[in-house]
This record gives structure tokens, sequence and C-alpha cells, in this order.
């Protein structure tokens, strides 16, 4: 062979490797739900170029009223979705093999709202009446709450607006302290005209958002995903210390996607989310899935399902951050 | 520069009607400004109002037709006119006869046909020029809950839903009319499900913004939530509500509107958002649904004619004000000016010139009285000064006279010195000294036989022309008395009687008399009531004189006088004086008093009578430096040398 013909072999070889080496690098990622500022530190991290930065070539995609991200997961047309802690260990319980990799929230924002009219002043005068919950899901912490008080209630599905509580078609609601709660503030209800029930002040405050994977792609890519988790969480930190910038982006974003928005809420959404991801004495490192979390999510769950499925902590929850020994 | 002469008339009075004038034009502009403001906002109202009627009127007509449609389509379902088959053709006649209709549907209840599945929801809806069908319903598309369906089924009434925008029709901004219908099943009435009509909502932002307020105000519809459905910035349309909008303008206010309008109330009023400027609003719902229109006044621009004209106003003002000014000082300097003529006479007359001409006054006005009075006070002046030239010339007489009256007097007292050079017993020196032009001191000396030397010394009471006549009566009485008596206390008592004897004004005469014997050097003397004369020793000690206590002369005629006696040694000295000379004062009305007498008299180097009247005329002056002398001073000093 001809050195010409040599160098162009070689050339196209380099090609061949950079290619392969940028497809491995690839990850789709899908957030639970349309784009907001729920998921503020994803956007960041690829406006920042923090998953550039770590080697990352990353795609975010999203959910639609026909497909949820976890058909994403399962289909593989996501290589890494965040669902709410409950929805995944389901989904594991149910034999969908995937692994928790990070445990983003750390609290729960689930409460149900009342209007204090309605004279509904704590969680017993809820008996017999009919509470909006999500048809989607994230029922299951509320159900809970409210089993384990022995409180029946007419469960009302939902999809997503806040109007049938507002005409008084129900009684309560159970809404998202970052979302529906603001929602209902911003159609005009004053917070003094309304009563919350938090669960996290009911002894359920099970964290929500948390990342997940199937089972392959962890065992194959854990140095990715932990490149992934790296970014993202500098992601929120940087939207955490730029809230206008990130707020900005947000609704630029939701409005390139024909989501009605506007800054008002999205700064809510924005404000409260960083606050559930906030670390306490409970918990003291970025990411991480508590055990006891972990049990009394399953507890919740068993009972939901009323069976006694199981799985082990060490098999969901396969943390691609290496803990903090300080820590 | 101009300087401007703060103390003339003119500038006074100026001042003060400018002062008047200002006040008056701030206030009548004050009352102008804020009546026509009030004006304004009442016609904004109205205008407000009516505007607000006519677009929510536009928009009833287009709605209620819309509304009536699937409330027939109802009764007609309910009466069973319709075959299942037969509904997408009955929708596709309800698109066909309405164009105002985008699509429409029947959706009905769950599993309501065994064999049709859970879901049976027949729609049409335009595509371009076309009517298209569908059935719509799946686990995707599970609409029983969504607001359109679940909001009329739970309160079994039709409503309105909040806007969207439709992906399925391009992204169209829509509102859905849901209305509930019943089907009858074995006889019973069953609720079965919800008709809908969708309307496209393009038009309604041609209505609401086809309308001009000035230059930028404009109109609103928000939807029951309060959300944007027309605006003028599109990128409220959807997005923003006007809560949002209150957090996000940090404006309160917003909020305030948009709970007013969810209860229904609709109102005028003014609001601020922070950055931008006033701005005037009339909100009010429609009829058919609780969706609610603003319409938005800026304030500088309904404002704007009232701004100009009073801006205008007060040009005029100030500019009326300048030609004021100065026409104001034209004619109060034209009314004046006889003023500074009258001033210049004035100061004529006051030099002298009690012909100056008065300025000549046309005016029938004060001016007028001015120079009336001008006149009476120059012909008042002249006769006063004629007046005081007869008066100070009669005074001139009576000086002239009193003048004469004084020499007379001096006359009468001896007034040669010395006056017995063929004497060389005693020397004697004598000084009279009137305070006014004639006065009623007295003093006198004559021998009387051969070696008796009479000596006295007296001082009439009060001043003036009687005392001086009542002095010349005394000195006359004396040296007729003394003619036949030769006891000091004879001579002194028959002086008493004689003065007392028709002394009707009641004057009186301290009087001293002294008889001396010249070869013995004994005195004998008496004292009526008068300053007692001071010795002075040969050894130089002065002493007061110790004499009686007896009344003046001329007062009872019967009084006793006694004398009393003693023997002077050879240059003993005797110095007599009235109580001129211890009272005299000076302006700080001290005394010249006994004491320095005395120690004038003690001090005397060359005890000689001349020398020694001399320094104590000195002493005396020295004391009162110049003060007007309100008493005769008299001094008599007689030396024995024998």
């Amino acid at each position: 062979m001809t050195k010409p013909i040599l160098r162009l072999l070689f050339v196209l070889l380099i090609c061949l490797i950079t290619n392969v080496q940028a497809q491995d690098n690839k990850l789709v990622f899908s957030p639970h739900w349309m784009p907001q500022a729920q998921f503020a530190g994803y956007y960041i991290a690829l406006d920042q170029g923090f998953y550039k930065e770590a080697g990352l070539d990353v795609e975010i995609i999203h959910p639609n009223a026909s497909v949820n991200a976890l058909n994403f997961l399962k289909e593989g047309k996501a290589d890494i979705i965040s669902l709410f802690l409950v929805t995944g260990l389901h989904a594991a319980l149910n034999e969908v093999d995937l692994v928790n990799i990070a445990q983003i929230s750390q609290h729960s924002a689930i409460m149900f709202v009342t209007k204090k009219s309605s004279g509904i002043d704590e969680p017993d005068k809820l008996r017999g009446k009919r509470i909006g919950v999500w048809k989607s899901g994230f029922k299951e912490v509320p159900m809970a709450m409210l089993n384990e008080r022995q409180i029946d209630v007419e469960w009302v599905p939902i999809l997503s607006s806040v109007n049938m509580f507002l005409l008084g078609g129900i009684d309560a609601m159970t809404v998202m302290w970052f979302n529906e709660y603001h929602q209902i503030y911003l159609c005009g209800i004053d917070e003094n005209e309304l009563n919350t029930f938090f669960m996290s002040d009911y002894g359920y405050d099970i964290p929500e958002d948390g990342l997940y994977v199937m089972r392959p792609t962890f065992a194959k890519r854990s140095d990715d995903l932990r490149a992934f988790v790296e970014a993202t969480l500098r992601g929120w930190q940087f939207a955490s210390e730029n809230r206008d910038y990130t707020v900005n982006l947000v609704v630029e974003k939701m409005l390139k996607a024909n989501i009605p928005t506007n800054k008002a809420h999205q700064q809510w959404m924005l404000d409260k989310v960083i606050e559930t991801q906030q670390l306490n004495e409970k918990n003291l490192q970025a990411g991480k899935l508590l055990r006891s979390d972990f049990d009394k999510t399953l507890n919740i769950l068993r009972l939901m399902e009323k069976n006694n499925d199981t799985i082990y902590f060490g098999d969901f929850y396969k943390p691609v951050m290496q803990p903090k020994t300080n820590q | 520069m101009i300087k401007i002469r703060r103390n003339t008339l003119s500038f006074r009075i100026i001042t003060r009607v400018l002062l008047i004038t200002i006040t008056l034009f701030i206030i009548i502009l004050s009352v102008y400004y804020y009546q026509t403001r009030k004006i304004i906002i009442e016609s904004t109202q109205a205008n407000a109002i009516e505007l607000a009627g006519n677009i929510t009127g536009k928009i009833e007509n287009v709605l209620q037709p819309i509304e009536k449609v699937p409330q027939m389509l109802s009764t007609s379902l309910e009466m069973g006119v319709f075959t299942r088959d037969s509904l997408i053709l009955v929708l596709k006649t309800i698109l066909n006869e309405n164009p105002t209709i985008f699509g429409a549907s029947i959706a009905f209840e769950p599993d309501y046909f065994p064999d049709k599945g859970r879901y049976f929801m027949p729609y049409v809806y335009r595509h371009g020029d076309t009517i298209k069908e569908i059935y719509l319903g799946d686990e995707n598309y599970d609409y029983f809950y969504m607001d359109w369906y679940q909001i009329p089924t739970f309160f079994k009434e039709a409503s309105w839903s909040e806007p969207y925008f439709d992906e399925g029709a391009g992204n169209v901004l829509m509102a859905t009319y849901a209305v509930p219908f019943y089907c009858k099943k074995n006889r019973e009435r069953h609720f079965a499900g919800i008709i809908t009509v969708d309307l496209e909502l393009e038009w309604l932002s041609g209505i609401v913004s086809e309308v001009e307020i000035y230059e930028t105000g404009y109109t609103f519809l928000l939807s029951a939530n309060g959300v944007a459905v027309t605006h003028p910035d599109k990128k409220q349309i959807m997005n923003k509500s006007i809560y949002s909008n209150a957090i996000e303008w940090n404006a309160p206010v917003m909020r305030e509107i948009g709970r007013d309008l969810s209860k229904g109330v609709s109102r005028f009023r003014d609001y601020n958002i922070p950055g931008r400027q006033k701005q005037w609003i009339y909100y009010r719902n429609l009829q058919s649904n609780k969706w609610s229109i603003g319409v938005v006044y800026p304030d500088r621009e309904i404002f704007a004619p009232l701004r100009n004209i009073t801006t205008l106003l007060i040009v005029l003002f100030i500019a009326g004000l300048i030609l004021l000014i100065v026409l104001t000082s034209g004619i109060i300097n034209q009314l004046a000016a006889p003023l500074t003529l009258f001033s210049r006479t004035a100061r004529t007359i006051a030099e002298g010139n009690f012909n100056a001409t008065i300025p000549p006054v046309k005016t029938n006005d004060e001016m007028l009285e001015l120079h009336q009075a001008f006149t009476h006070m120059q012909h008042q002046l002249a006769e006063y000064v004629e007046n005081l030239k007869e008066t100070t010339s009669a005074k001139e007489k009576i000086e002239s006279e009193l003048r004469i009256a004084r020499e007379i007097q001096m006359a009468m007292i001896p007034h040669t010195f010395p006056p017995f050079p063929d004497l060389p017993q005693i020397s004697l020196f004598a000084r009279l000294k009137s305070a006014k032009e004639v006065g009623g001191d007295l003093y006198d000396f004559f021998i009387l036989d051969k070696y008796k030397f009479c000596f006295a010394i007296g001082d009439v009471s009060g001043k003036g022309v009687p005392a001086s006549l009542f002095m010349a009566v005394t000195r006359t009485l004396l040296r007729s008395i003394s003619d036949k008596e030769k006891l000091a206390s004879t001579i002194v008592g028959n002086l008493n009687k004689s003065l007392a004897f028709n002394n009707e004004s009641n004057m009186f005469v301290t009087f001293f008399l002294g008889i001396l014997d010249l070869e013995t050097g004994w005195l004998h003397y008496s004292n009526a009531g008068h300053n007692p004369p001071v010795l002075i020793s040969h050894e130089g000690k002065a002493t007061m004189f110790e004499t009686a206590n007896a009344i003046p002369l001329g007062l009872f005629d019967d009084f006793n006088y006694t004398e009393s006696k003693i023997r002077l040694s050879r240059g003993d000295m005797i110095f007599a004086y009235t109580d001129g000379v211890t009272e005299a004062e000076n302006e700080k009305s001290e005394l010249f008093g006994e004491e320095q007498m005395l120690r004038v008299l003690k001090n005397v180097d060359q005890p000689e009578p001349g020398i020694l009247i001399e320094k104590m005329g000195a002493a005396i002056e020295e004391h009162v430096k110049g003060f007007l002398q309100s008493d005769d001073i008299t001094m008599m000093t007689i030396k024995f040398n024998a």
C-alpha cells in the first residue's frame, strides 16, 4: 500500500474511533413531566455546558400525554429518567429492571389543600369528602397517609388543572407545594383563604425526584452516569445561585414548547423545588437515598397493593457517586 | 441690570397687588384644574363603561347564538330524534350552518354503548376548507377527566372552559362550550354525556383590539382564572394572568382587580405599577361566562388637554402679570408724580420761601385735597411766622427792659471797690451774679457814723422781676431805717415791720445785717433766716457764725429779732453769701455745699477779699461745669484790718 492510502486509512480509523467514542458518551435523559422549573438543574447543566465538560453528550427529551418517562426508559428511548421515589419503586416491584442511581429530592412536596370556607381544617374532616388526585399517579403517599388514619374519602381523578377545585367540584385537592398550590394562588385565591396539609407534617416526608436507569445501563456506563449525576448536581447548584437566569431559561424553553407559563409561577416552582433538595440533619449527602425513606416507601406500596412484594435496598439503590467519607 | 427701588410707592402697591393677584390666580386655577379633572374622570368613566359595554355586546352577539346550538342539540338528543350513526352528520350540519364554530362533539359517558367500548365521542372539526370527522377517546385521550367534561358533568350545567391552545388545530386559541345532555333509557332520564362546541378565539382579539384609546390605551380580555385571552402584548396571551403580573410587576393592585372580577365586581379606578405611568381602568365581567374585560386609559393621555390648557393659562397669566406690572407702575408713577413736586415744594417752604408755588393739580381726587392742604399749610405757616416775628420783637423788648432793670438793680447796690479808700480798718469785696436778668439777692454796706460800719446781705424769695423789686424795696428801706436806728436788731426789726406791711404777695427776704465797730472790732449782727456767714480768723480757721433762729423778713410784722456780737481781731475776715453758693448745682444735681465752701475758704493763700471771692467763684465754676445757674450767687467778704 502506498503512503497516501495508509494515511487515509489512518485518518478514517481515527474518525471511526472518535465517532464510536462520541456515540458511547451520548445520554438521553427524560424528566418525568413536561418542561418546567422542577427540572431546572438539568436544563442549566446542559445550557452551561456542565454535561459537555463532564465528557457527556446529553439530550433531554420530554414525555407527553401518550408516553410517559418510564415508557421511554423501558423502550430504550431514554437512558436515564427522573421519577418520584414511589413511582420508581413501584416500577421496580412490578418487574421493571431499573435502579435508582441518585435521589435528587430529599423531601416531600405533596400536600392537601382545602378552602377555609369548606371548614376542613384537619385531616379528620376530610372523611367522606371528594379529594382530587392526579390521574397519572403520585397518589400513593396521600392515600397511605389517609389510610393510616382510617379516613375514607372519595378520590376524584384529575388530569392536571385546578379548575375543579376552584369551582368547588371537589372539597380538597392533592397538590404539589411547588406547582398546583401556586397555580391556585395564581387564580386569585389568597393563601389565607386556604388550609394546607403537608404530607411531611404527618410522617410522610417521602423524597420525590430521583434518577433511574435500567440495570444493564448501570452495569455498563456507571462512569457516564456518575458524570451525569455530578454535572446535574452542579446544574442545580448553579440554578440555586442564579435563579433569575434559571427562571428565564425555563420560561423560554416552555414557551418554545408551546406550554403557557409565566415567570411568577416558575420562580415559585424553582424556589420550592430547591427547598425540597435541601439537606438537613436527616440527610447530609446530596444524591443519597436513605434506607429509612426506602423502607417507608416500600411499606406504603405494600399496603397499597395489599401484598408483601419486596426488593432489597441494595438492589434498588445503586449510587453512582462515592459516599463522602467525611460525612 | 435694572435696579428695583424698594421704597417707592409703586413698588409697594405693585408687590401687594401682585401678591393678591397671584394668590387669586392660584386659587382659581386650582379650582378650575380639579373641577375639570373631575369632569374628565367622570367622562372617561362614562366612555369606558360605554366602550366595555359595546365590546361585551359584540362578544355576546357571537357567544350567545353559539351557546344555543349545543343546547338545542341536547334537547333533540334527549327526545331521541337522532340515531347513533347519524350523530356525525348532525355535527357536520352544525359546523356547516355555524361558520364561527370550529369543532363540535358529543362525548358519551363511559361504556354508554357496550359495543363501542368505554369511549364514544364523535367529533367533527374544520381542516382548511373541509370538515373532518373522528371518533375520539382512548387511554391517552381519557376525556372523562378533562375539565370540559368533568366540570359540567359534576355541576350538571353548561359552562365555558378556560381558553386553551389546540395543538390539533395548529395551536389556535380556543375555548369550549360544554353542555350536559340526557337520554331516556328504560323510560328513565339518565345523564348521558357532554356536547361541546369549540370556538376559535381569534375574532375576539379583533373585536377587543380594534378599539383605539388615545395613543397607548388598550383593552384586554381575561379568562375566569384571570389569564389574558386578548392583550396588545401577544406574549401575555395565555401565559400571564392578572395574578402572575401582580407578582412580576410587584403590583398588588393587579391582584385586587383580579379578585374584584372573580367576585363579579365592576369598577373604574386608577392604579400604579412600579416603574410605569399611572393608568385608569374600567373592568367588568361578561354575561355568558366569567370572563372579563378591562379598558385601560393612560393617565398622562387623558389629562393631556387639561395639562396643555393649564400650561397655556399659566403662560398667559405670567404675560398678563408682566403687562400689569408695567402698566400699573406707569399709572402709579403718573398719579404719584405731583407727590414728588409737593415734596420739593415742601422742602422749599421749609427753607423759608413761603411764597413757593404749590404744584397745580388738575385731577379732582386726593391730590387735589393734598394741593388744598398744602395751600392751607402755606398760608398758616406764613401767618404763624408773622405772629412769631411779632412775639419775638415783643420778647426782645421785654428782654431789653429787663436788662435795663438789672442795670438799675445793679446800680442800687454798691459796686465800686474798694469802697472806702479812706477807711484802712476794713477792706471789702462783693459780687452779685444773677441767675436771670434780674435777681432777688442783695448786699449793701455803708458807714453808719464815724466808727460804725454796717453791712447786709439778703436773698428774696422767688426770682425775677418781683424778687428784684422786693429787693429794691428792702435795700431802700434798709438805707432809710439805718438813717435813724443804729442797732442791728432794731434795724432788722424795723425792716421786717416795713416789709411785712401790705405784703400781699407774701414775699420774704432772708437777711443778715452786721454792724462793725471799727475801733473796737465788736461786730453786732442780727440774722433773719439767712445763711450764717463764715468767720475766717486771722489764723486761717473758718467757722460759721452762730446765729439765733429767726424767720426771714416780711412774714410777721411783730417778730422780735435779736442780735449777737463777736469781737473781731486784726486780720479776721467775714465771708457772707447767699444760698446760691452752697446750692450751686452741677448736671448730676450735686450741690456745691458748705463743706466745699469752707474748704475753699480755709485754703486761700493770700486772704484778701477780692482774691477770696475770685477763688470761690472759680471753685463754684469748676463744680457746676457750665451747668445752668438756677439761683443768684452773691458773696461779700469783709476783712478787719484795725
